[in-house]
């Protein structure tokens, strides 16, 4: 099983912390980041993915202007079912609004939440809990 | 002095009119009307009127059926009611349909008109102001809810990018990528910077009180023009200036400073990157006591259905460069203070076009 990155944070320091961590899990890993959430629903909407061999892991942050990571979910889970399958969406966000962790149980596409900061530990097991999911 | 309350009076008979007028008219604003269609037109036409008082046996109409009817229609001045009944329950119906403050028992004496006013008077005083009171609350409350919203994004959020940025530094040999990550951590806490200057701004044009003094447009404006020079030539962006004061103008230096450096630093934010003719215009001119400022920019403009937002509160239509989500929603707060409006021209991908007028005070 192949794994990939997408990292989408209005923050550019925060896409580039989550990058290199990553990086320090897995140097390998192909990761694109994404500091505007629609043109990464755009390129998502493009192609259907190659889900047979192959998982695209996403790290979603909440609150960003314009197309916030709810609006994101909300226009990711009208994809068709094929393109969706291809996806692990993780939201990642410092938020302790509890408005925001209640409304984010609507959202069936959601594998996980993390708490930034994000660290090794965190990609870790993230990628473990990938893992034993594929089997 | 403070003006006169204004009452109203409605009796069918004219000797009470005349009487009731006789007696109140040194101390209150009286008006009196003959019949119900009298007192409605006084009622359209005077939004002021604070009570009214009413005869309950008057020919077509009760007086508890005519307040009924103007109840919801003219919900703010206060009702009494006068009659000659002894019946307690129709005094009871009259208070119960009418909703009446209380009731004078005919005849009346003054001492009875005059406690029934003042009583009524600080009811209705106390009422209004309560009204005032609980919208501007409810305002606050929501304002505090965003706040705290905020504050676990907009402050929270840098703070843990910064954290983060120091977690990983430990894992980094290579100095671009360190240079690249602390150049990145400075803009992060900038933005947090300016943030935190721009709450403080706002809780001073929501809580500080106005210093009026006279206004010298080029003065300001050669103050505050340094800051955007050197932003102007690194981003090749014109920067026009045209000032037309002729009067003496009186306002509130802070508030207009303000409001010029946020339409002013959003203008060079959100240049739109294409466009080789980069530039922004300000026009200022006085006359007739009001001041009226463009502020044009050549950016990346505004989509319609954000433009009704743009003035709330945190909100950003942008994604390219990090806003705080204050400014425009500060500059709407301190034009309020000042009496003075705002309207907003965009194209997008062609510019935007601030046009603020505010009156000399």
């Amino acid at each position: 099983m192949n794994y990939s990155f997408i990292v989408i944070d209005d923050g550019e320091l925060d896409c580039f912390i989550v990058k290199r961590i990553i990086k320090l899990a897995f140097p390998n890993a192909e990761i694109s980041t994404f500091t505007d959430a629609s043109p990464a629903l755009e390129n998502m909407r493009g192609k259907l993915p190659d889900f047979d061999n192959h998982c695209t892991l996403i790290l979603l942050d909440l609150n960003m202007p314009v197309m916030n990571g709810f609006q994101f979910l909300e226009e990711f889970e009208k994809l068709p079912f094929d393109i969706q399958k291809g996806y692990k969406i993780n939201v990642l966000s410092s938020t302790k609004n509890q408005t925001d962790i209640n409304q984010l149980a609507k959202y069936k596409s959601i594998n996980s939440f993390i708490e930034k900061p994000l660290n090794k530990e965190k990609v870790l097991l993230l990628m473990e809990e990938a893992q034993s999911q594929a089997k | 002095m403070p003006e006169k309350i204004k009452i109203l009076y409605i009796d069918d008979e004219s000797d009470n009119l005349f009487g009731f007028k006789a007696s109140f008219r040194v101390d209150y604003h009286i008006l009196t009307a003959i019949n119900i269609p009298q007192a409605i037109e006084y009622l359209d036409q005077h939004p002021d009127i604070r009570m009214v008082f009413c005869d309950q046996r008057m020919p077509g109409k009760s007086g508890v059926e005519f307040f009924e009817e103007i109840r919801s229609s003219y919900p703010l001045p206060i009702r009494i009611l006068l009659t000659a009944y002894t019946d307690v329950e129709s005094i009871i119906d009259a208070i119960n349909r009418g909703n009446i403050f209380r009731y004078v028992r005919k005849p009346w004496t003054e001492a009875d008109i005059i406690s029934a006013i003042d009583e009524s008077y600080r009811f209705y005083m106390t009422n209004s102001m309560l009204e005032v009171k609980v919208v501007e609350l409810e305002k606050a409350y929501d304002e505090l809810n965003k706040f705290a919203y905020s504050v676990s994004h907009d402050i929270r959020g840098p703070l843990s990018g910064i954290l983060g940025a120091i977690n990983i530094a430990r894992e980094i040999d290579d100095v671009d990528e360190m240079k690249e990550m602390l150049f990145l951590m400075e803009s992060s806490l900038k933005k947090l910077d300016t943030y935190i200057i721009n709450m403080h701004d706002y809780y001073s044009i929501q809580r500080g009180e106005l210093k009026i003094s006279k206004i010298d447009f080029t003065k300001i404006i050669n103050e505050i023009k340094t800051s955007y020079l050197t932003s102007a030539e690194a981003k090749g962006v014109a920067f026009n200036l045209e000032i037309k004061q002729g009067e003496h103008f009186r306002s509130d230096e802070l508030r207009l400073k303000l409001i010029l450096n946020n339409l002013l630093s959003n203008a060079f934010k959100y240049q739109n990157q294409k466009n080789p003719d980069k530039s922004v215009d300000v026009n200022i001119g006085v006359e007739h006591n009001t001041a009226t400022i463009y502020v044009k920019d050549t950016g990346i403009g505004i989509l319609g259905n954000h433009i009704g937002e743009i003035f709330n509160l945190f909100y950003r239509a942008n994604y390219q460069e990090v806003g705080s989500g204050f400014g425009l929603y500060n500059v709407k707060n301190a034009l309020v203070k000042l009496n003075g409006q705002i309207e907003v021209n965009s194209v997008m991908d062609k510019g935007t076009t601030f046009k603020v007028t505010i009156p000399s005070i």
